[in-house]
């Protein structure tokens, strides 16, 4: 046995949960039609990914995550290097985002279908938001948290303008700046799921939605899987791309 | 020494800040004159404003009144360049980059910046390391890329900041010894702060002693002890003698801040 975390120990907790739980569901301990077998819902998994059900959904999905990441990356990133730059700003907009920031993202899908064309924008928009929160005051602390010694020595050295933006306060932000995006692409996949719940026919989150309500249970576990496969693969994108992108940050432990 | 021109004047210099809603005096018309080529060392107890001297004359901070001049030698090179106290290199850059990084502000072509920058990173011992971060480097080889990249500036004052205060005591040591070479070879004219009169009598043609706060000059002790100089003058009587005479003077102003800062005077 190895001394110190054996790779085998994250394994064997998953492992024996399936197991109880096929177990549970076909001695009739949980009722099947509720809690289909592990086994049960692979072959359902095998079978939505065979017909193509599920490629069309994920595809839905992660376009909507796309699209509203992107549009809270940019707008996220540019209000909060605002907010960190110019004092004033971030008083002024502080009390406003105070206010919006922690009502539930989905609240805003009728709001939003008011000012934008309902449908696939009022969607993605309202993904956006929770999203576009998390990157702004993230980036904004980015800056704020910058060390003064540095910004002294880039100045002394002769930064000025746009180089000691660009070359010395941007690049100082980043690490800030990537944990709120990935807090952010996190946001956006739970949202979505929801307002597609609520306010979409298609899309992982409406095919969930709408096989609990046939109670198709098979398919609503299927799907389940997939979300998760995605925030995992999504999230460790998002930080295999921070380690390639930000090298001179030393190894932390998310 | 006295032969030398003079370098740097600091002419009646008074800063004051801002604290609680009540100005505090850090230096209180200090003047100095630093010949060229003259290592002058600063010490003083803490709060007697040598950080904010330097600051003065890095132009990081403006003087309320009096005035600095920095004779400028050669056009184009900078005045100053500044080694900080905890390095302060910038980590996004690798060690070239850093050691580059005022000649690139100052608009100096690659090919020709990375060689000068090359060059300094030789000089102080760090040629192996020119594409590593400095996270991935130890204390004293930080302190180091900071020394190139102020050498690499080429200025006509080099302004060092407590640069060894964050090192172990036998780094301290040997990057002592690594200084005066350095200083040895190069011939620039240096304003270095210390906390440690030891270091400023190994390093120093001169040792400038200041008060507690408000930060005035309280005496100006002359290093004759030779040179070239090694950690061996520790051993000699000359050496003994002067560290008694500049600690009992130091002692006086560090007694009269406790007694300060305890609201009583002095017995």
């Amino acid at each position: 046995m190895s001394r110190r975390g054996a790779p085998w120990a994250a394994v064997v907790s998953p492992v024996l949960l399936l197991l109880v739980w096929e177990w549970a569901s076909a001695s009739g301990v949980l009722r099947e039609a509720l809690f289909p077998r592990p086994t049960t819902v692979a072959a359902t998994l095998a079978r939505l990914v065979a017909d193509g059900t599920l490629a069309s959904h994920t595809l839905t999905t992660l376009g909507r995550i796309a699209w509203a990441f992107a549009t809270a990356g940019v707008l996220g990133i540019a209000v909060g290097l605002a907010m960190g730059v110019w004092r004033r700003f971030s008083q002024g907009v502080d009390p406003v985002f105070a206010v919006i920031y922690p009502i539930p993202s989905v609240l805003f899908l009728p709001l939003v279908g008011f000012l934008v064309p309902a449908g696939e924008v009022a969607v993605v928009a309202t993904t956006a938001v929770t999203s576009f929160f998390l990157v702004a005051y993230t980036t904004a602390h980015g800056v704020r948290q910058m060390d003064r010694l540095v910004m002294d020595a880039a100045v002394h050295f002769g930064a000025r303008g746009w180089r000691l933006f660009a070359g010395v306060l941007l690049p100082g932000a980043l690490p800030f700046v990537f944990t709120g995006l990935r807090l952010g692409l996190g946001y956006a996949l739970i949202v979505v799921i929801a307002v597609e719940i609520v306010g979409a026919t298609t899309g992982l989150g409406a095919f969930l939605w709408l096989s609990w309500q046939v109670l198709k249970v098979d398919d609503m576990y299927a799907t389940f899987v997939v979300i998760a496969a995605l925030g995992a693969v999504l999230s460790y994108g998002l930080a295999a791309l921070r380690a390639r992108l930000l090298p001179w940050i030393q190894d932390v432990a998310q | 020494m006295s032969a030398r021109p003079a370098k740097v004047i600091v002419h009646e210099v008074s800063v004051a800040f801002d604290s609680h809603g009540r100005r505090l005096a850090a230096l209180d018309r200090i003047s100095l004159t630093v010949a060229a080529g003259e290592f002058l060392c600063i010490v003083g107890p803490s709060g007697s404003g040598k950080s904010t001297l330097l600051r003065v004359l890095a132009g990081l901070q403006r003087q309320d009144a009096g005035e600095v001049r920095i004779e400028a030698g050669r056009p184009g090179a900078p005045l100053t360049a500044m080694v900080f106290q905890e390095h302060a290199l910038l980590p996004w850059r690798s060690v070239l980059d850093n050691v580059a990084f005022g000649l690139e502000n100052r608009g100096v072509p690659r090919a020709e910046r990375e060689a000068r920058a090359r060059e300094m990173l030789a000089l102080v011992g760090l040629t192996p390391f020119a594409r590593h971060y400095p996270h991935q480097l130890s204390g004293g080889m930080k302190q180091r890329v900071g020394i190139a990249r102020a050498l690499a500036n080429d200025p006509e004052v080099l302004l060092m900041d407590e640069p060894l205060a964050s090192l172990d005591a036998q780094t301290r040591l040997l990057m002592q010894e690594e200084l005066l070479r350095i200083w040895a070879s190069l011939g620039k004219t240096v304003i270095y702060v210390t906390h440690s009169l030891e270091e400023a009598l190994l390093l120093g043609d001169r040792v400038v002693l200041l008060t507690a706060r408000p930060g005035r000059v309280s005496q100006i002790f002359p290093v004759d002890l030779g040179r070239p100089r090694g950690l061996e003058i520790r051993a000699s009587q000359e050496y003994g003698a002067l560290l008694e005479k500049v600690w009992s003077q130091l002692r006086e102003e560090v007694v009269r801040v406790m007694w300060e800062a305890r609201g009583a005077d002095a017995p």
